[in-house]
């Protein structure tokens, strides 16, 4: 309470003083220049974004349901909870909730005179629609269906209270119904055919899908209804001030970083380390840097076939790298060293650097120990005529080119050690082709989820079982009863210290365990032009949003 | 032979030309690793139920023996049913008349720069003298030999970042359309130029161009009622393939300037496993090919009737 005072008047303080930008639902940590100090917001005006990624095929994020897909959506679509500025949950277009004493009953009230942007109002039928059409085979969500799993059945109580009945505790829930994935989307429209859906989805956000120009650009316009169902009294109400966006896709990063520095667009996304640091040098444009949640960027030892089922020979190679010095030459400092499971962003993440240090001279002793003793003829290591080797499929499509060099350095310092690195770099179907087939030693597969409930998809046994498609999580091939049992507890219990306690142990045993080297946070930079002013208020999974967002004039 | 029975040996060919690509297409992509129903379901990597799974190999025939499928490939073909993107969800045919338009603009307009710059280096070259000729040549050759995606960043360098002329992204104008025609222009130019350049030099020293100067025409009316009519021939015999790489330039030049057309497009179903999008985008390029070559053929018939004939 005292505290909720004293963020008041600091606010109150802040508005005085005409600082509009507040970060709303933000676990960002932004390193630009453009906030909103220097400005009076003013409307009007369109940004023009310029996204790096592949044009989504569908603008509903429920379909599929990728990272592209959340940054777009997070403009038109809102979700029942998002994350304040510490990182904690709350509810957005949700009002109140509850969870019944055994962990299976979750009410969910809403909040009152909400529309969306067809005009009809936003009831607890939509909570009930919309889950069922995540669940739905024929919608194919892949990210959203994954995180209503455990729930079962959606009864509307009333007008405002829906009742979602769980077959397990998922202390998680909340997290999940937070990502743009999950998000809520107005009933009559989802009962569209999926392609019109697909083409203009209809939700409460600040801005609506006005059109679509295949393979240039989504148009956005201001949602002139929209009503920010602010979660904290305390803070100040989102405003939408640009008329619209247009969202292009300008896949190739050199043209992009060219049209904002000539001003033709006014913020890209995927901005690579070397735009990033000449940015920085250049000093007008701003920068937000906003990790993506869920897991951090790290390279998975195949555990379930030689040579990486040897706890030894995953240490030997984990410290046969020199992950620090590539990030300074490669990244030029621009991503900050992970020793993590988790996103630097997840409050329940932990970290031992003591594990990943580089040292060479123990990698050497260790193989030795495990018995590669051997050398042939073009120095790498081997044991009975068989040559250390480790295959290492890297997707084009997931890694950078500053990662790939970053690995190709990987590859000389482990052969310094005896080891052969075989980097094979292929697109995304190829990439998943080879990990279905268990072709693979050495991976890096990125995971966005909100939550540490995100460990249990990756380091659970049942993660091993390949889906129908022949996916699978658990790429470090982790099968460990005792951990198996504690990310169980750690998603059921209704005590949140002990859920902390409970995650910790479990990332500290597949930490000790070698089966992962932690590189970095999953990279989401933006890059915006001077007249860009207030960015920084994000989703759940640090998607920015444009709310409070203004061009100088 | 007759002009009719020409026509219908050309038509017979491409019918033959056309049937080879689509079995190309159909034994190139069962090749390719990645299950077809997980494209349909939403790409690779997804968590599609094996019901899911199932009802579309179901729904688009993928349960079927190969031999039943190929047939039923060729009847839709036959039919000109190019089905439904897997990844779009939309018709096939609506996304070529989307992106092909804008492909064929770009690709003819940068033909028509490349033959302006070659007839351009040409009459340049006729003028110059020994240094400028070997300074000529060494600009045709660069120009013939640079790749696309690395001009299009060089001109992006330096006529958007540095210069700020113009747009470094085709934002619909006049101006945003000159970077990538230049793109696509350039080598094309330089190799036009190159072609000409030999049988320029050969005319420009024969019998009758000496003649025609002896009659008292002037250097400059030689060379083009005389010189470039006889230089021009093979690189004109030449432009039905010059078109063809043009379309396959584009692939590089949409992505480098995000112009949409039917490379980006060729590009992001092959990489999505987007089978109906992938044949229908193939074979309509393949067309493109064919009635190109054959414009070419018929040009040819009607300026050197002897030649062709040959």
């Amino acid at each position: 309470m005292q505290r909720n005072q004293r963020a008041r008047r600091l606010l109150s303080s802040a508005a005085a003083f005409g600082i509009a930008s507040i970060v709303l639902a933000g676990c960002s940590s932004s390193s630009g220049t453009g906030s909103a100090q220097d400005a009076t917001p003013v409307s009007g005006g369109t940004l023009v974004y310029a996204s790096g990624d592949a044009e989504p095929s569908c603008l509903d994020p429920h379909v599929g349901g990728n990272y592209p897909q959340a940054l777009v959506a997070s403009q038109y679509l809102e979700s029942l909870f998002t994350k304040d500025s510490e990182g904690k949950i709350i509810p957005w277009l949700a009002e109140s909730t509850e969870v019944s004493e055994d962990g299976l009953t979750r009410t969910i009230t809403l909040r009152e005179g909400i529309t969306f942007t067809d005009g009809s109002e936003l009831t607890a039928q939509a909570i009930k629609a919309n889950i069922e059409h995540l669940q739905d085979p024929n919608t194919a969500s892949s990210t959203g269906y994954l995180a209503v799993g455990k729930v079962d059945q959606v009864k509307v109580l009333d007008e405002r209270t829906a009742e979602l009945k769980l077959s397990a505790p998922d202390n998680a829930l909340l997290e999940s119904l937070s990502m743009p994935w999950t998000a809520i989307q107005s009933p009559a429209a989802l009962e569209r055919d999926q392609a019109t859906n697909c083409a203009a989805p209809v939700g409460t956000g600040p801005f609506k899908v006005q059109s679509w120009e295949h393979q240039q650009a989504v148009n956005l316009v201001r949602n002139e209804n929209y009503v920010p169902p602010v979660a904290d009294p305390s803070r100040t109400q989102p405003t939408a001030y640009l008329d619209g966006i247009t969202w292009r896709f300008i896949p190739e990063a050199a043209t992009r970083y060219a049209a904002l520095a000539s001003g033709e667009v006014d913020v890209i996304d995927n901005a690579q380390p070397d735009t990033i640091a000449s940015a920085a040098q250049g000093g007008t444009l701003g920068h937000l840097d906003a990790p993506r949640p869920g897991a951090s960027n790290r390279l998975e030892l195949n555990s379930s076939k030689a040579p990486f089922n040897d706890a030894k020979v995953r240490e030997a190679f984990i410290r046969s790298v020199d992950v620090n010095a590539g990030i300074t030459s490669l990244f030029f400092d621009t991503a900050k060293r992970s020793y993590s499971l988790l996103s630097s962003v997840e409050p329940l993440g932990i970290s031992d650097e003591a594990l990943f240090t580089a040292d060479p001279a123990k990698a050497n002793s260790l193989l030795d120990q495990a018995g590669w003793t051997e050398r042939d003829a073009d120095g790498y290591r081997a044991k009975d005529g068989k040559r250390l080797s480790v295959t290492f499929p890297v997707s084009t499509n997931q890694s950078v080119p500053a990662e790939q060099s970053l690995f190709e350095q990987f590859q000389a310092s482990a052969k310094a050690v005896g080891f052969e690195v075989k980097i094979e770099l292929l697109d995304l179907s190829s990439w998943y082709g080879a990990l279905a087939e268990h072709d693979y030693d050495l991976v890096s597969a990125p995971y966005t989820k909100v939550g540490p409930s995100v460990l249990r998809i990756l380091y659970h046994s049942d993660s091993t079982v390949p889906a129908p498609s022949g996916y699978f999580a658990n790429n470090a091939q982790v099968k460990n009863p005792a951990l198996d049992k504690l990310l169980t507890e750690a998603e059921q219990t209704d005590d949140e210290a002990q859920r902390a306690q409970l995650y910790a142990q479990a990332q500290k045993i597949v930490l000790e365990g070698y089966y992962v080297l932690p590189l970095y946070d999953q990279q989401n930079h933006f890059l915006y032009g001077a007249q860009v002013k207030g960015m920084g208020a994000t989703t759940s999974v640090s998607s920015p949003i444009y709310t409070d967002v203004f061009l100088a004039k | 032979m007759g002009t009719l029975g020409w026509a219908a040996r050309k038509l017979g060919g491409a019918l033959v030309v056309l049937w080879l690509v689509a079995t190309a297409i159909f034994i190139g992509i069962r090749l390719i690793p990645g299950d077809p129903a997980e494209a349909i379901m939403g790409g690779p990597g997804s968590q599609a139920s094996a019901q899911a799974l199932a009802a579309a190999r179901a729904e688009f025939g993928l349960d079927q023996p190969a031999a039943v499928q190929y047939l039923m490939f060729l009847g839709k073909l036959a039919r000109l049913d190019f089905g439904t993107s897997y990844a779009l969800k939309r018709p096939v045919t609506d996304v070529m008349a989307e992106v092909l338009p804008k492909t064929i603009i770009l690709a003819l307009l940068a033909l028509a720069a490349a033959w302006a710059l070659a007839l351009l280096f040409a009459a340049l070259a006729m003028r110059a003298n020994r240094f400028g000729a070997w300074l000529g040549g060494m600009v045709e050759i660069v120009a013939a030999a640079v790749p696309h995606f690395w001009l299009g960043a060089v001109l992006i360098m330096v006529f958007s970042s540095a210069l700020g002329w113009l747009p470094a992204v085709d934002n619909g104008t006049a101006a945003g359309l000159v970077l990538p025609v230049l793109t696509l222009a350039l080598p094309l130019a330089g190799f036009l130029t190159q072609l000409m350049r030999d049988s320029l030099a050969t005319a420009m020293s024969s019998q009758f161009a000496l003649a025609a100067r002896a009659r008292g025409e002037s250097r400059l009316a030689v060379f083009w009622r005389h010189g470039l009519r006889h230089a021009s021939l093979p690189a004109l015999n030449l432009t039905g393939w010059a078109f063809s790489s043009l379309l396959s330039g584009a692939v590089v030049v949409e992505v480098i300037f995000a112009r949409p057309g039917l490379g980006r497009s060729l590009l992001s179903a092959v990489l999505a496993r987007d089978i109906p999008m992938v044949t229908g985008l193939a074979l309509f390029s393949a067309l493109v090919y064919i009635l190109v070559m054959a414009l070419t053929d018929a040009v040819q018939r009607a300026i050197d009737p002897a030649g062709a004939a040959s």
